[in-house]
């Protein structure tokens, strides 16, 4: 089953989407087309939101790190960077290079404390996409990748919907793709991860407890590529979803 | 209490730079910072007034921050006053393994389960951005700090922020943190006081 958050009669409201993605079927009955949906982001108030860096080798060989770090890179993300389906990033006029990362996101089903790596996917209700835009002219190593690059207002839209994790079978066989106004400038597999999403999972329950909500953004393949304010991102994981956004100046 | 996002700001005390110093322009870091630096504590970290700080199997000592938590009522984008936007304000004491640098986001390190014991909160008034403020452990002053230390001022650190991200209705600021933090351990009882905040007490917890 696909879940969708939608604005819907003055109020966000959870709809399922029919098979056919025409239609987002509301709770009690009725629905609203797909294309006249007001999306928003699938994310649950107060989830924490977990990102990680240079978790595809390709990628960090493509910006001069090893290929493997020491320990997994991750970071946390606050809830106003997220923009749903169909949605606006502000791309800033000096933001020469910013450029989108496609991301498969893992979504916690359960509390989820020092799990091992082979149980870890029990823990998983569901899977999303995200887009995680980057702009390296405000890259600083503190804190890195830190806030002016990665927390900015809107800067990494997500969804369409979330996917039962059922549905999607074996999250380390999924392909990745980035399309700038119909070109594609970033393709993977999400078999190429360092660290997988069961793994993931594995290590920061280790530490900390997971909550149901949480949120895994699991990293990106290689393609860096820089976007103009104007520009339609299609960013896509197969059998998860196809995710729409436009950059606009501010 | 239910917050949005929880944001700590590392590197605006004072004497923090002062003792880095020319540490600051070399490897890894190679110029120092410019905005603020900026970490998210997580919900698992939050505890209520009162409530045990947990102690992980792994760790000997844990750091305690004292520091001030400012809660937002209304967004606070670019050009919105801080003053106008804050709703409300607590003592906060940011929990973290000692030592430590500053390049990588410090998640193990600081978003342990329980890490961010937080006090009662009291009315925001102006006189809290130059606060002092006091942490005892067992009954012994064992640390005390002004903000007036502070590199970026209240006002301006929000101001700051909110130039590039909104700081949400909901969300949570803790302004800085002390470099000379003191050091806790297992079975030791925290408070944290200011003038004008209800205090903060906690107990460090050995987790079995």
């Amino acid at each position: 089953m696909r879940r969708a958050q939608i604005f819907h009669g003055g109020r966000l409201v959870w709809a399922t989407v029919s098979d056919d993605g025409a239609a987002l079927n509301l709770p009690g009955g009725g629905y609203v087309a797909a294309d006249a949906a007001a999306w928003l982001p699938p994310v649950t108030a107060g989830a924490t939101v977990f990102a990680l860096g240079l978790n595809y080798a390709d990628h960090s060989r493509e910006l001069g790190f090893a290929a493997k770090q020491a320990t997994p890179l991750v970071f946390l993300k606050g809830h106003n960077t997220f923009v749903g389906h169909q949605g606006a990033t502000p791309r800033p006029a000096d933001a020469d290079q910013m450029h989108p990362e496609c991301e498969l996101v893992a979504v916690i089903g359960r509390p989820t404390r020092k799990v091992r790596e082979e149980d870890a996917l029990r823990h998983v209700s569901a899977y999303t996409v995200a887009n995680d835009y980057a702009i390296r002219e405000y890259l600083e190593n503190y804190y890195r990748p830190n806030a002016r690059v990665k927390n900015r207002d809107a800067t990494t839209p997500i969804g369409p919907w979330l996917v039962d994790a059922a549905d999607v079978g074996d999250p380390q066989a999924l392909k990745l793709s980035t399309r700038i106004n119909g070109e594609e400038v970033q393709h993977g597999t999400t078999a190429d991860m360092i660290l997988s999403v069961a793994g993931l999972i594995a290590h920061l329950s280790d530490f900390m407890t997971l909550m149901p909500g949480d949120m895994i953004l699991t990293g990106t393949p290689h393609g860096v590529r820089f976007v103009a304010a104007g520009d339609e991102v299609v960013t896509e994981v197969s059998g998860v979803g196809r995710l729409v956004n436009r950059v606009v100046a501010s | 209490m239910i917050f949005s996002t929880a944001y700590s700001i590392a590197l605006n005390d004072r004497a923090a730079l002062e003792r880095l110093g020319p540490a600051l322009s070399a490897a890894p870091y190679n110029a120092p910072p410019q905005a603020p630096v900026v970490a998210i504590k997580p919900r698992t970290c939050w505890r209520g007034q009162g409530a045990a700080t947990p102690l992980p199997e792994d760790l000997s000592a844990v750091e305690i921050a004292p520091t001030l938590g400012l809660l937002f009522a209304t967004d606070c984008g670019p050009g919105v006053s801080p003053s106008a936007a804050i709703g409300a304000a607590c003592l906060a004491l940011d929990v973290g393994e000692p030592g430590g640098d500053f390049y990588r986001p410090a998640i193990r390190q600081r978003c342990r389960d329980g890490f961010l014991p937080l006090g009662d909160f009291g009315p925001w008034a102006e006189a809290l951005a130059k606060v002092e403020i006091v942490t005892c452990i067992d009954g012994q002053e064992a640390h005390r700090w002004s903000l007036t230390r502070l590199i970026r001022p209240v006002d301006r650190l929000v101001r700051d922020l909110s130039d590039f991200m909104t700081l949400r209705a909901g969300d949570l600021l803790l302004v800085g943190l002390p470099d000379d933090a003191p050091i806790a351990r297992a079975g030791q009882s925290i408070t944290v006081s200011a003038s004008g905040l209800p205090t903060l007490s906690t107990r460090i917890e050995a987790q079995a």
